[in-house]
C-alpha cells in the first residue's frame, strides 16, 4: 500500500476542487484579481506536488 | 467534454452566470466537493456505523453531532436528515393526517405538500392568497372556520411555506402560526427557499415542523433536507418501530417508522455536512444577498415595459418577471422568435433561464458575487438596447 500516493490522488482532486469553485465565482469572463491568481499559483505548485508524490510513489 | 459514455460534463456553473430559480441555493461549496470525492460509494458513511445502528447515532464521521447542530440551527429540539422537503411533508402528514382528515395549505403551496396530504388520505383545503399574492393570518383563520364547519373538526395540519416558489413572496408566518395554535391546529413550516439562505427559527416562529431543502437552499446535494421538530411532537413524527416478524420472531430496533429506518447514507449527508458551516455563517449573509439582487431587479425595472410581479422592494432573491411588453415584443419579429432572449443571454455566459421564456419567468440571484451581479444587470439592459427598447 502506498499511504502517500493514495493521499496524493485525493489532495490533488481538492486542489483541483479549489480551481473549480473560482472557476464558478468568476464566470462568465474568468476575469482574476491579483488575490485570485496568487491563489491559483499557490494551486498550481501543491498540484505539481502531489503529482511529484505520484511519480515517485507509482512509477 | 464527456464523464463517460453518453453523460456529458455538466458545466453549466463554470462556463456562466446560472440564474434558474431553484438551482442557485443548492451550489455545492468547495468542501462539499471534497466530501462527495471521499463519500461517492454507496453506504459510505457506514464504515463505522455500530449499535444502535442507526445513521443519526453514527460517531464517525459526526453525523450524531451534525443532527444535534441541525436542530440548534432552525431553532428546534430535534432534527432528522430527510431525501428532499417533500419527504419532511410526508413524514409529517403521514403521522398525523388520518384518512378523511382536512389539511390546509395555501394557494401558493408547493405541489408536493398536496401529495404529501394525498398520500396520507387526508383532504386538503387551500387558504386564498390576497391581491398582492401574500398569504395573510386574517385568510388562514377564515379558512381554518370554513374547514371545521365543513368536516366537522379543526384541520389535522395547516402547511405554511415562508416564501413560496412562484413569486419568492413572504407571508405571515408568525401571524399565520399564532392564528393556528389558538384553533389547536399544527403547523408545518415549509422552509425549502429559507433555511440555509436566511436565519430560521422555528420555535420563535411558533410552528410546530420545520422541513428544510438541502438540495435547494443549503448547498447540499439532491436529494437532501431536514425534518425537525420541537420535544413534545418528536415522540410521534420519529416514532420507533414495533413490528416484528410473525415467523422469524425479528425486531428492528430503533429504526424510525417515518423515515423508513436510516435517509442519506453516503454522498448526500457528507456534502450536506461538509457545506453547514458555511451555510450556517452564510445565513447571516442575507442582507448582501437581496443587496445583489436589487442591482438585477433595478436593472430590470429600468427597461421599459418590464414588471416585476413579485412583492416590492424584493425580500428574496428568486423573483417573477414580465417581460411581455419588453423582451416578448421583440420576440415577435425576431428571426429567433421566442428564442431570442434566452440565446442572447447564452450569449452573454448567463444560463438558467428556459429556452422559449420570454413572457412570464423566474430568476434568482442567489449566491451570485456582487461583480456577477453587475454583470447580469448589464447583460439585461445590454439586450434591450441592441433590440431597440428603451432603457431609462
Amino acid at each position: 500500500m502506498s499511504r502517500r500516493a493514495v493521499d496524493a490522488v485525493f489532495q490533488g482532486l481538492f486542489t483541483l476542487t479549489d480551481i473549480r469553485v473560482m472557476l464558478r465565482r468568476t464566470a462568465p469572463l474568468h476575469d482574476l484579481s491579483e488575490e485570485d491568481r496568487r491563489a491559483v499559483l499557490k494551486h498550481l505548485a501543491d498540484l505539481r506536488q502531489q503529482i511529484g508524490i505520484l511519480e515517485e510513489e507509482l512509477l | 467534454m464527456r464523464c463517460t459514455g453518453d453523460i456529458e460534463v455538466r458545466d453549466l456553473e463554470e462556463v456562466a452566470i446560472n440564474i434558474d430559480p431553484i438551482q442557485a441555493g443548492g451550489r455545492l461549496t468547495a468542501d462539499a466537493m471534497k466530501a462527495i470525492i471521499a463519500y461517492g460509494d454507496g453506504y459510505s458513511v457506514c464504515d463505522n456505523c455500530r449499535k444502535p445502528f442507526r445513521l443519526d447515532h453514527i460517531k464517525k464521521p459526526p453525523l450524531d453531532a451534525f443532527h444535534h447542530d441541525l436542530a440548534r440551527f432552525v431553532g428546534m429540539d430535534e432534527a432528522r436528515v430527510m431525501p428532499g422537503a417533500r419527504r419532511g411533508f410526508q413524514a409529517v402528514a403521514d403521522t398525523y393526517v388520518e384518512k378523511g382528515s382536512p389539511v390546509l395549505l395555501t394557494a401558493l403551496s408547493h405541489y408536493t405538500e398536496f401529495l404529501a396530504i394525498e398520500a396520507a388520505g387526508g383532504v386538503p383545503r387551500e387558504i386564498p392568497k390576497d391581491a398582492k399574492n401574500i398569504i395573510t393570518a386574517d385568510a388562514a383563520a377564515s379558512r381554518i372556520e370554513d374547514v371545521t364547519r365543513e368536516f366537522g373538526r379543526p384541520p389535522a395540519l395547516l402547511f405554511i411555506d415562508h416564501f413560496d416558489y412562484q413569486f419568492g413572496n413572504e407571508h405571515q408566518v408568525r401571524e399565520i402560526a399564532r392564528a393556528a395554535r389558538a384553533y389547536d391546529v399544527k403547523v408545518m413550516y415549509n422552509g425549502a427557499y429559507t433555511v440555509g439562505i436566511m436565519p430560521v427559527d422555528g420555535k420563535e416562529l411558533g410552528v410546530d415542523f420545520v422541513v428544510g431543502s438541502g438540495h435547494k437552499s443549503m448547498a447540499s446535494p439532491a436529494p437532501s433536507g431536514l425534518l425537525a421538530t420541537t420535544k413534545e411532537h418528536a415522540q410521534e413524527l420519529f416514532r420507533t418501530t414495533q413490528a416484528k416478524g410473525d415467523i422469524t420472531g425479528r425486531a428492528f430496533g430503533v429504526k424510525e417508522v417515518e423515515l423508513l429506518g436510516c435517509t442519506l447514507m453516503g454522498a448526500t449527508i457528507m456534502g450536506m455536512m461538509a457545506s453547514f458551516p458555511h451555510v450556517r455563517e452564510r445565513v447571516n449573509r442575507w442582507e448582501e444577498e437581496l443587496a445583489n439582487g436589487k442591482i438585477v431587479i433595478d436593472a430590470l425595472r429600468s427597461i421599459e415595459g418590464t414588471a416585476i410581479l413579485s412583492e416590492y422592494p424584493r425580500k428574496h432573491t428568486l423573483t417573477r418577471v414580465d417581460t411581455r411588453k419588453s423582451f416578448d415584443r421583440v420576440a415577435e419579429s425576431h428571426k429567433k422568435r421566442g428564442y431570442f432572449f434566452t440565446s442572447a443571454l447564452s450569449e452573454k455566459g448567463i444560463g438558467g433561464v428556459i429556452p422559449g421564456a420570454t413572457r412570464v419567468w423566474k430568476f434568482n440571484t442567489y449566491g451570485l458575487t456582487k461583480q456577477q451581479a453587475e454583470y447580469l444587470a448589464s447583460a439585461f439592459t445590454g439586450i434591450a438596447r441592441e433590440n431597440g427598447i428603451p432603457v431609462s
